[in-house]
């Protein structure tokens, strides 16, 4: 029996999605990309169903949240990486199109596409040892897939900054700069923390979340597929470069 | 060009220096257009992996030298010096190697402004920031563009209209200043290590990136806001207000 690379969990008005190849740190592969996306696409079947979830969990299996875009199993084959970014492009656009409100539980490293996918959600929570961020500067690779994500969550300015100088920061920096809305102190205590706001938000109006989520959506053009697309091919074109593989591949050994 | 403005590449960064510490760095036209030129060709070549500006004594820029305008019934140096440092704004954001910026000890008006235009802002805890020019009869709008591309609107709303300054501290809460330092030294050092940082990464990821982020966050609108300014200038509440703040001296 084949592991599944992502599971879909549903109970009552919460659901909980899970990136689930912890050998791997979650990190994002075509196919666990595509597991992802199907879990999603269930999710809008299910919507505006009597009963159906209010609120999304998004988290990792094992110690890392997402470890960021499975690079090397794609450095082999110059068609893989468009298909790669492009899948989670998608992904990202179908997740923050969904009407229920996406929590983040970043229960640990959450970096670079992995980053992306935490502000795609509505609100994310952390513990302040977490480790967050977006080193693809340091590797030669363009964060272009998650560029306008985190600058709709920490606005452009921050998000300058952050892009261009790479690396990463605790969770208790992520959240002093917005990154992330929440960082408890202890790994421990994250559980009751989003534990807290999921159950709160199953007990508020479900058309209400969703039209104020639809609003927002449209307030900062969350859904705009074209600008997605471009950040898919801009990032793929930086990763065609000879050069940026060489030096990808280098590291990678 | 101007002998108040310095640059020099060394190992990838490109430093342009503000030297007029005697005047606290106060902007003159030709500074301005020196300062322009200096990112328009030498931070622009390829050679360039990323740009350092900063001044040269306690603070890094205390904005216009308004002494020059004192005599200038026309106003055609405070309508040179709103246009040069637009210029300088958008030069910096259009320079495909990153900046960082150092606003040490104090960054006001004219000096303040030139944030918006960077990439990276250092200050220190106790930096003196903002845009206090409304009291001077002079409209900041110039800024307004760029400083709605660096921190939320609500917050440009309030520094661009509240002629209040604020603490490095302040101006990292809002986002602002984006790595803070407790003295002025600390706020140069840092900016250097950081520029130095910068220069080592893989160029064309890091070109891309930032083109990327211009592209996403556009500031089409400089000529607005810039034109915005220009409008008041020479009207009778900037004589009126620009008078008495001379008769104050």
């Amino acid at each position: 029996m084949t592991t599944e690379l992502a599971t879909l969990d549903v109970q009552g008005r919460i659901a909980r999605l899970t990136l689930n190849r912890p050998e791997a740190r979650n990190a994002l592969s075509i196919d666990l990309l595509s597991a992802l996306r199907a879990h999603v696409e269930h999710l809008h079947t299910l919507s505006g169903e009597k009963d159906s979830p209010t609120v999304v969990v998004v988290t990792g299996a094992g110690k890392s949240f997402c470890a960021g875009m499975d690079l090397k199993a794609v450095l082999g084959d110059p068609a893989a990486p468009p298909k790669l970014l492009g899948s989670l492009a998608e992904l990202c656009l179908r997740l923050r199109a969904l009407p229920m409100v996406l929590v983040a539980r970043v229960n640990g490293a959450a970096i670079g596409g992995g980053c992306g996918l935490t502000c795609v959600c509505d609100l994310s929570v952390t513990h302040a040892d977490a480790k967050l961020g977006y080193p693809e500067v340091d590797l030669g690779v363009c964060p272009a897939v998650v560029a306008p994500w985190l600058v709709r969550k920490i606005g452009p300015g921050r998000a300058r900054a952050v892009l261009l100088r790479g690396g990463v920061m605790s969770g208790r920096d992520a959240a002093a700069i917005g990154l992330v809305d929440e960082a408890v102190p202890w790994a421990d205590d994250l559980d009751a923390a989003v534990d807290k706001i999921a159950a709160r938000l199953a007990e508020a109006g479900p058309k209400a979340l969703a039209a104020t989520k639809g609003l927002l959506n449209t307030l900062d053009a969350s859904l705009d597929e074209a600008m997605s697309r471009q950040g898919a091919e801009l990032s793929a074109g930086v990763l065609a470069d000879p050069d940026v593989r060489s030096g990808l591949a280098k590291r990678f050994k | 060009m101007s002998e108040h403005v310095d640059t020099e590449t060394r190992e990838g960064v490109t430093v342009i220096e503000l030297r007029r510490p005697d005047r606290r760095n106060a902007l003159t036209p030709d500074m301005l257009r020196a300062f322009e030129h200096a990112v328009r060709t030498f931070a622009a070549q390829a050679s360039t992996r990323a740009v350092l500006v900063r001044g040269e004594g306690p603070c890094f820029c205390a904005g216009f030298d308004l002494s020059l305008c004192e005599h200038d019934a026309a106003r055609v140096v405070l309508a040179e010096l709103l246009q040069g440092l637009s210029a300088c704004a958008r030069a910096m954001r259009e320079c495909p190697a990153p900046v960082v910026l150092c606003a040490h000890g104090a960054a006001i008006a004219g000096g303040c402004a030139l944030l918006g235009g960077a990439d990276i802002v250092v200050a220190d805890a106790n930096a003196k920031l903002g845009y206090p020019v409304v009291t001077l009869g002079i409209s900041p709008a110039v800024s307004a563009p760029f400083l709605a591309r660096s921190v939320a609107h609500g917050a440009a709303r309030a520094r661009l209209l509240h002629p209040k300054l604020i603490t490095g501290a302040d101006a990292h809460a809002i986002g602002l200043v984006h790595e803070l330092t407790d003295t002025p030294q600390q706020a140069c050092s840092t900016a250097a290590d950081i520029a130095r940082t910068l220069a080592a990464k893989p160029p064309t990821a890091l070109r891309a990136t930032k083109a990327w982020l211009n592209e996403l966050t556009p500031t089409g609108d400089a000529d607005a806001g810039l034109a915005a300014s220009l409008a008041l200038v020479g009207g009778d509440e900037e004589r009126e207000l620009l008078a008495r703040a001379w008769a104050k001296k």
